[in-house]
């Protein structure tokens, strides 16, 4: 299971977005995209998950091209949490992750044995089996955070797309949601890709990471490799040093000093 | 974050019943009261003798197809009305947004002024008109798919244009607006069992469609880009949605011309009884439609004796202030 974009040009009317990248995505990774702000993050990743029309180029799941699959069928392999997402305050949480069941279903089916066990499966799975009988809105940020990643699963992809998932939560919810995504990556397989703000969180959780700059790939390969304090000066035009500290696996980014 | 209140299908299937209890008691009294009142035991005689009486005229080909056009019509509005907040994600969507108002009135306007004598054609070509000025609206909008606020703008401007031509025919005729103005402010006035045959199979087709959008209707409020990575077809099931809303709301206007409030209002109280989830909101709005219409058209005929206030006037007036006690007092589900 792999997904392959080549050679993706993506434009908003005049604009170009995207140039000329190639991106390879393979099952059972974490695979996270970083890049400053308006740099093509997500207009990558939504033309990887037919949310967005490309110019020129090709995508391909499984040596499948994206435009020739149906929409659920699509749905079924590759489960995408777009960053903006919203229910009616007053959706019950069972119902909501029940429409990951959607891709499944003819338009007058309703939820069958099977269905209901792969809800209950992913309410277990992302903490949100007490939430089940509340309304959305009953929810804080973070338990609605994993509310919504349990609807997305509920699908069963193989691969799942996650937009910025920590963007509008406070420190504690943001490294709940990491420990989330990682667990499900190990013990369920499902390959990861995210597009990520912050630079620790991508080096923690990454098994690779692309980084992209005006619209371009910058460079790709192993946290590592790719965070490199030239990386953060070219990219960011930030000045830093990555330090290893002794008892910890990965290095961290200290910063220059504001002042 | 207020907790919002949880709606089980205990509560729904109770507030449903009630509406049908309140639905057969409105429609009872709607046949009873008038110019000329019946008691129960009156009604029903008149109903099941086999001798022709007054009571029996007025009861059966006077009061009950106009009872069975309120219920039908206001289920519709509603219903149509439902369906195209979901599709614009716009808690002020209604049939008049997608031009059915409009488009009903141009064309009845056009026959009632220019062509008199094609008069009983009113309907289907209000029909006509409703579907024509939909489709207009829907062809400007469309780029890439339909997005909401151009459906919007798009209505905005061509609903202006019709109303401009609406203007100027009414005041180049000003001698002969009566037909026109029933028409405009909605009324169910004489209308017979001919109506009832001439709505009855195209509301109950529309409705069932309707009902079978539930689905789709859930999924659109869920944003755009995750009913699209659930493998809805957004663009296609908001085309779906406004066909359905435009034929129930068109078919309606063709009996019994421009209502207005139904559609909008009806679908709020709903929501706020039963909660956002189509599957409970729209046949409660149905039943409400009809139960609220059925109401104002009674209101409507009784209220004045001797002269009939036309229902769309009866609506406004009452469902605009009380639209406004619900905004204050309930306004937070509302506004979000």
């Amino acid at each position: 299971m792999e997904i392959k974009g080549e050679n993706l040009v993506i434009s908003y009317g005049d604009y170009t977005a995207v140039e000329n990248i190639d991106i390879d995505i393979k099952k059972g990774e974490i695979t996270t995209i970083i890049g400053p702000n308006g740099s093509g993050k997500s207009t990558v990743l939504k033309a990887l998950t037919r949310l967005l029309k490309y110019r020129k180029g090709s995508v391909y799941l499984n040596d499948k091209n994206l435009l020739d699959f149906e929409n659920k069928e699509f749905a079924r392999q590759v489960g995408v949490l777009p960053q903006k997402h919203s229910a009616p305050p007053d959706f019950k949480v069972k119902d909501l992750v029940g429409y990951g069941r959607m891709p499944y279903q003819k338009w007058y089916s309703k939820n069958n044995s099977d269905d209901e066990k792969i809800i209950d499966w992913a309410l277990k799975a992302t903490g949100t089996w007490d939430l089940r009988e509340k309304s959305i809105n009953e929810c804080s940020g973070g338990e609605s955070q994993r509310v919504w990643i349990a609807t997305v699963l509920t699908q069963q992809p193989e691969i799942l797309f996650l937009d910025e998932p920590t963007t509008y939560l406070d420190i504690s919810h943001q490294l709940e949601t990491m420990r989330l995504v990682k667990k499900l990556n190990k013990e369920s397989g499902i390959g990861i890709v995210m597009v990520l703000h912050d630079l620790t969180q991508a080096l923690e959780i990454s098994d690779r990471i692309v980084v992209i700059c005006h619209g371009k790939k910058y460079s790709e390969g192993t946290p590592s490799e790719v965070i490199t304090a030239q990386m953060m000066k070219e990219v960011y035009n930030v000045d830093c040093d990555i330090i290893n500290v002794p008892g910890r696996n990965k290095p961290l980014i200290a910063y220059k000093e504001i002042i | 974050m207020k907790p919002v209140k949880k709606f089980s299908v205990l509560r729904v299937s109770t507030v449903l019943l009630i509406l049908i209890i309140l639905l057969a008691i409105s429609a009872l009294i709607s046949v009873a009261v008038g110019s000329a009142g019946y008691s129960l035991s009156e009604i029903i005689k008149a109903v099941f003798s086999s001798e022709t009486s007054a009571t029996k005229t007025i009861v059966i080909n006077l009061r009950m197809p106009r009872v069975i056009i309120a219920v039908l019509v206001g289920a519709s509005l509603s219903a149509a009305g439902a369906l195209l907040q979901s599709v614009m994600k716009n808690p002020l969507a209604d049939p008049g947004t997608i031009g059915v108002s409009a488009g009903a009135g141009t064309a009845a306007t056009t026959i009632l002024l220019l062509f008199p004598h094609m008069t009983s054609a009113v309907p289907l070509f209000a029909f006509g008109g409703a579907c024509l000025a939909c489709c207009l609206i829907y062809t400007m909008a469309w780029k890439d798919g339909v997005d909401p606020t151009r459906i919007i703008l798009s209505g905005v401007a061509i609903n202006s244009v019709l109303g401009a031509y609406n203007a100027l025919l009414q005041m180049l005729n000003s001698d002969s607006l009566e037909g026109v103005l029933a028409f405009m402010n909605g009324s169910l006035s004489g209308r017979s069992w001919y109506h009832v045959k001439l709505v009855v199979a195209y509301s109950a087709v529309g409705l069932i469609l309707a009902l079978l959008c539930i689905k789709s209707a859930n999924a659109l409020q869920l944003g755009d880009e995750m009913a699209k990575s659930l493998g809805v077809k957004v663009s296609g099931s908001r085309i779906l949605l406004s066909a359905v809303a435009a034929f129930l709301a068109a078919s309606t206007v063709s009996v019994a011309g421009m209502i207005g409030f139904v559609g909008l209002v009806v679908p709020h109280i709903a929501r706020l009884v039963v909660g956002s989830d189509y599957k409970a909101m729209l046949p409660v709005s149905m039943v409400l439609g009809s139960v609220v219409l059925l109401l104002a058209d009674t209101i409507g005929r009784v209220i004045v004796p001797g002269m009939e206030i036309p229902v769309g006037i009866i609506m406004s007036v009452c469902g605009g202030p009380f639209f406004l006690y619900m905004l204050r007092k309930r306004g937070k589900s509302i506004g979000n």
